[in-house]
């Protein structure tokens, strides 16, 4: 190769990533601030202000350092990238605990952490004794696995779901435990999502409803609300992967249900078709993360009423639990403290259903 | 500010970049200057008056030793100046260690200064006391002009993690330096590749090691798994680092000396040493080794130099006793190999090979550790000696998940990539194609390592602490 040739490669070379560079270096530049990542769930670092203080401290510095993180140019392209290179080039198992497996995205949830366990049965003790021991309730237990549980791929670690079911039952001696594992598969829940969808939870809630004593609807039509549901999984995950379709169930029972979101104080739907736009859509069922809500069945052949110690996934169990009962109660104890319930739910003779999902209870410091 | 962060890689670099390049060559040293200084002061903005004391000391101490040569006088302001380089040293990075150590031997409580210790203290002191020296010796030249000084001292390309540049490496490149396409083209591959290096292979090496002290059940076989990714994760985090100064050098018209030259492949601890952080090695061998009589003394002598040197050079990475046993562990295998055994040792095929690889796992495990009984504790697991189970279903899970960055950061330690890239591109060359396949290779190091960046929060900078 003689010298102008070298010359010629050298500047081709130069060229070319120099384009890249300066490029993105300029949208780094000019790229408006966003507030907010809908994949973290959080504020976005901003710009810092300039000020001399924050310069000499150093604040300055480091707050930039994380704007210049957060606002990145297609971060979350470049998210995705990482990802796809570390999982399918590098051949890595999971990014940041995340992985995928048969088309789902699930979240390693390892190992079984017996003081959040311990954390959770003395919490739902303190509510029995204070709230149920001296009423003629019944008590039940269920316990949603999270969807780790029906991986085929074995290299991933999980917990022995017998140790979890064992020890929730002799922390929770007063309280009938309702198997619902069987009920399920993988197929059940979101791909791209922690949820189990509602159009295939009608044999785990009508099994629910037989050990408790309840005749509930089998019959639902499926309302299709979107093709491209993508959950929590899909942005927290970063590869791209095609949208699912997402359904509420519903009957004329359902419909002339009245739910009321006493945190609120307002009477809502059952189903929030708004949330579809957000950045959780599965907030549709029950309008997500509420402290206290109650479902009136006018048409309920029973004066049976349920209260329900949930979290998220109890929102989609809740309307079919409805058609069998004359109220549904539903608490969530993540955001109404236990020691303040009696001022807001009257305990008597209902059933009560503690039914909480594997990953909350083994990461139980959110129950107040 | 780290080289592998977005403000370097898309704020501060192109801007000084360009500024630099388009300076009339007389400007070239100031716009360096003070790009270095905000580079530094970026980071440190409190130290920028230690590191400016130190330059100054530095050129008047050049100066006034150069006219007092061969006097009393000229002896006595390079004491008063080694004195008072080493003095802030001692302050700002060992100080405490002492007290602490001082306070554990005597059961007292003398205070502790809880001084920050600032970026780059090792690396710039060094090179000061290697301008010293060699005025003294008449080696160099004193700098008449503070600015070159200056530029040489504080350059930001080597300023936090070297490779320690001497002097006399770029006196002529401080005062007349060419720049062209290729040697930008040089400086770009090297840097490139030197990105790759820290974010896509140290990076997730350290995540490996790092999770043998999260892990619930660990287990004899992942200690060495998470040992062998340490010490890999060191080299290629060092070796990235140096890369990315050389090129950046290389940039802006400078040729750094080599740091690293693959290491790992050595046939003895002596060889690993003129292979591993080269410019640390030719340092101490040239201004404490040398001084102390070298190799030229009786062995009893030769014996207490080098423990003193590996002791120095421990010292030297951190204060801590870890780095201190880490050199004399050294220390003591370079003292057997040159008094009886580096023949042997070397005419051993394949043997030597598993010695060195297993000596210097042992000795980065020393050095990783956060305290001696961290690194005591990792050692007896390795031996089975810590009461855990061969394997477990976790630590299998990680050593899978992990185990093709591992295999290619193994290939990647010897020069097997090289080689393989330098024939795709004679290969590529044949067809013209040399130049696209370099610039993709670069484009998609440079994508990745970027994407990385933005993603990852496991960002730290190893050398950093040095």
């Amino acid at each position: 190769m003689d010298i102008n040739e070298r010359k010629t490669k050298g500047i081709l070379t130069v060229i070319i990533i120099g384009i890249i560079f300066y490029v993105y270096s300029i949208l780094c530049f000019l790229k408006p601030a966003e507030e907010m990542s809908e994949s973290e769930r959080r504020p976005l670092a901003q710009r810092p202000d300039i000020s001399q203080e924050a310069i000499i401290n150093g604040e300055y510095m480091k707050d930039f350092e994380e704007y210049a993180v957060d606002q990145a140019p297609g971060r979350q392209l470049l998210r995705g990238t990482k990802v796809f290179y570390q999982t399918v080039v590098m051949r890595k198992l999971d990014n940041d605990g995340m992985y995928l497996s048969n088309g789902y995205i699930s979240k390693l949830d390892y190992p079984l952490n017996d003081k959040s366990i311990e954390y959770a049965t003395n919490k739902f003790g303190y509510i029995y004794d204070n709230y149920l021991a001296n009423t003629d309730a019944s008590v039940y237990m269920s316990i949603i696995p999270d969807k780790n549980y029906y991986n085929e791929k074995i290299l991933y670690p999980s917990y022995d779901y017998n140790e979890l079911v064992v020890k929730m039952c002799e922390g929770m001696e007063y309280a009938s435990y309702i198997d619902i594992m069987d009920k399920l598969t993988m197929e059940d829940y979101y791909q791209t999502d922690t949820h189990l969808r509602q159009e295939r939870i009608v044999e785990a809630s009508t099994h629910l409803g037989e050990e408790m004593g309840a005749s509930l609807d089998e019959d639902f039509e499926e309302v299709q609300v979107t093709e491209d549901f993508r959950g929590v999984y899909y942005r927290q995950f970063g590869m791209p992967m095609s949208g699912e379709e997402m359904y509420y169930l519903t009957n004329s029972v359902i419909e002339n249900c009245t739910v009321y979101d006493h945190e609120n104080n307002r009477t809502i739907t059952m189903y929030n078709l708004q949330a579809l736009d957000s950045a959780d859509p599965y907030e549709m069922y029950l309008h997500g993360s509420l402290s206290l809500v109650t479902i009136e069945n006018p048409r309920a052949t029973t004066d049976k009423e349920l209260i329900i110690f949930r979290d998220s996934f109890g929102s989609s169990f809740a309307p079919i639990l409805a058609t069998g009962y004359a109220k549904v109660t539903l608490v969530d104890i993540r955001y109404l403290p236990a020691n303040m319930l009696g001022n807001f739910v009257d305990f008597d003779n209902q059933d009560v259903l503690f039914l909480y999902s594997a990953s909350v209870l083994n990461n139980s410091e959110t129950l107040k | 500010m780290v080289f592998s962060s977005m403000t370097f890689l898309y704020y501060f670099l192109p801007v000084v970049l360009l500024v630099y390049l388009v300076a009339p060559r007389a400007m070239k040293n100031s716009v360096l200057l003070l790009a270095s200084l905000f580079f530094y002061g970026w980071g440190e903005p409190k130290y920028l008056v230690l590191m400016v004391t130190t330059i100054i000391i530095g050129y008047v101490s050049g100066l006034l030793i150069e006219k007092y040569r061969d006097k009393v006088q000229g002896r006595i302001i390079l004491i008063l100046a080694l004195f008072c380089c080493l003095g802030f040293l001692a302050v700002f990075k060992y100080a405490d260690f002492f007290v602490e150590s001082f306070n554990q031997a005597t059961g007292l409580s003398v205070k502790l200064l809880n001084l920050a210790l600032p970026v780059g203290i090792s690396f710039y002191t060094f090179q000061l006391i290697s301008y010293i020296v060699d005025v003294y010796r008449g080696k160099v030249k004193a700098q008449k002009n503070l600015l070159n000084l200056a530029t040489y001292v504080v350059m930001f390309p080597q300023l936090i993690a070297g490779p320690i540049v001497r002097y006399e490496q770029v006196e002529q490149e401080l005062t007349a330096r060419t720049h062209s396409i290729p040697m930008i083209r040089e400086g770009i591959v090297r840097f490139i590749i030197g990105l790759g290096k820290k974010v896509l292979i140290a990076n997730q090496l350290g995540e490996l090691a790092d999770t043998y002290y999260k892990v619930q059940e660990n287990s004899v076989t992942f200690a060495w798994v998470c040992a062998v990714a340490a010490a890999l994760q060191i080299y290629f985090d060092f070796a990235g680092y140096s890369d990315m100064a050389i090129g950046l050098g290389r940039m802006l018209g400078f040729k750094f000396p080599e740091n690293f030259d693959y290491p790992y492949i050595s046939r003895s601890i002596t060889e690993f040493w003129r292979r591993w952080h080269m410019t640390l090695g030719a340092w101490f061998r040239d201004y404490v080794y040398i001084p102390m009589g070298g190799s030229r003394v009786k062995s009893g002598r030769l014996v207490i130099n080098l423990l003193v040197v590996w002791m120095l050079t421990g010292l030297w990475h951190g204060a801590s006793w870890n780095f201190i046993l880490w050199g004399l562990f050294f220390g003591v295998l370079l003292i057997i190999e040159k008094l009886w055994m580096l023949r042997y040792i070397e005419n051993a095929k394949g043997i030597n090979h598993i010695y060195v690889l297993f000596a210097t796992i042992i000795s980065f495990v020393i050095f990783s550790g956060e305290t001696l009984m961290d690194a005591g504790l990792m050692l007896t697991n390795m031996f089975g000696l810590g009461g855990i189970e061969l394997i477990t279903e976790e630590t299998l899970y990680y050593t899978a998940s992990y185990g093709f960055t591992l295999f290619v950061a193994i290939l990647g330690a010897t020069p097997l990539v090289k080689n393989l890239g330098t024939r795709a591109m004679k290969v590529a060359e044949k067809y013209k194609l040399d130049t696209v396949l370099e610039s993709v290779v670069l484009a998609l190091i440079l994508i990745l390592s970027t994407a990385h960046i933005v993603d990852g929060s496991f960002n730290p900078f190893l050398y950093f602490r040095f």
